[in-house]
């Protein structure tokens, strides 16, 4: 359900998208992303059919990670094609996320 | 993991206290956080005239009948600090540095004694400030990172900075011994403006500047919107109706933390009307 995304093949995964693109960059020593991460997974059983998912593990992905700004973890960003529509810094709440992401379909 | 509560309280004032016990009373398992003081702020005041039903007491009085009410119904007092309370849908998580609790529904009585964010800060969050230094250091590799630590546990923290980091410099917001690695340079000056446009550049202090990639603030306690991430704050309160129900479903609040009059007797109805909406909350998720 949620795409593992990397330095490699981001581009292709994401810009090359018909739907919108919610990307989530963590990192496994980061708490607040670790209680975020199962909130993204309900959304993506959710929202799966007309919303992508994808996942960036900031350790293995610099480049894309310094590509796109990443300064604080958990960050979830929504994409169309190669543009950022949308930027969440932090854990939210799932139906917060859900609100930004429907303002984008 | 434990159990999960039907009601989580934070906070041990009048508000969250009368949340407690009527939360008890109407037969929920609750957990309660706070410090067997109570509440500073009540143990300081000299008189209390306006709390009806008691006249003529001092604070300290009032908050050992306090004290002895919630003893007779055998409410006890969980004295741990909560580091951060996540909304997970259908339960919360509350966050005790590697504890976990879990409640179905919280109520937030946390009063209104926290530091006031630095000028800059809140438009430069996640564009280079940071409040967990430990999640972001390793972002910041071989970059210059300013740590503003307002108590101990901050010195900890800063020392696994500086090891990832570039420069690193350390503003303590308190006095005492500092156990720092050496690389990391103390500043003793009051940090005043954070200054960036869509990325933190630097750090103005009382006396000079510091010019910086990223600045982690590590505070004593936290205002609402930290400690409960995707919180409505209107103007420094939390935003709440007449139920006493934050935008974020199942949490609630009462006292101080949602605004004026600072009185005992609004906190303590306001921790009632909070109580009987999340009484009512749980009332209705279960069907």
């Amino acid at each position: 359900m949620i795409k593992e995304v990397n330095d490699k093949n981001f581009d292709e995964e994401i810009g090359n998208s018909d739907n919108i693109v919610v990307v989530d960059f963590w990192a496994p020593w980061c708490g607040p992303c670790r209680m975020l991460s199962p909130v993204i997974e309900e959304l993506a059983k959710e929202m799966g059919t007309e919303v992508k998912f994808a996942k960036v593990n900031v350790d293995e992905s610099p480049m894309i990670s310094s590509k796109y700004r990443i300064a604080s973890i958990p960050t979830v960003m929504v994409f169309s094609k190669d543009t950022v529509k949308e930027t969440m810094v932090g854990f939210r709440p799932k139906a917060d996320i859900k609100k930004i992401i429907q303002r984008n379909l | 993991m434990g159990e999960r509560y039907d009601i989580a309280i934070i906070g041990t004032g009048p508000a969250g206290l009368e949340a407690a016990i009527n939360s008890k009373i109407r037969n929920k398992n609750i957990i309660l956080f706070g410090s067997k003081e109570l509440s500073r702020k009540l143990v300081k005041a000299p008189k209390v005239n306006n709390f009806l039903g008691f006249y003529n007491l001092t604070g300290k009085e009032l908050k050992n009948h306090f004290a002895a009410h919630i003893e007779a119904m055998g409410i006890g007092i969980v004295n741990e600090r909560i580091n951060n309370v996540y909304a997970m849908g259908d339960y919360f998580a509350l966050m005790v540095n590697e504890k976990i609790y879990e409640a179905k529904s919280i109520i937030l009585a946390t009063g209104i004694e926290y530091t006031k964010p630095l000028k800059g800060e809140e438009k430069l969050l996640g564009k280079g400030v940071g409040y967990c230094a430990t999640c972001d250091a390793p972002l910041y590799k071989g970059k210059t990172v300013v740590v503003v630590g307002y108590n101990n546990e901050a010195e900890e923290e800063t020392n696994f900075v500086s090891e990832l980091c570039g420069k690193t410099y350390y503003i303590p917001m308190y006095k005492g011994d500092y156990k720092l690695n050496s690389n990391v340079e103390i500043i003793s000056h009051k940090p005043i403006e954070i200054v960036g446009e869509d990325r933190v550049t630097k750090l103005i202090l009382d006396h000079g500047e510091i010019i910086t990639d990223g600045i982690f603030m590590l505070r004593d306690s936290l205002s609402p919107s930290q400690l409960v991430p995707g919180l409505n704050i209107e103007q420094d309160h939390i935003k709440v109706d007449r139920n006493m129900q934050s935008n974020i479903e199942g949490c609630f609040a009462a006292g101080d933390c949602t605004g004026k009059p600072y009185q005992y007797m609004k906190a303590a109805g306001e921790g009632l009307v909070a109580a009987l909406s999340a009484v009512s909350y749980l009332d209705l998720t279960k069907k």
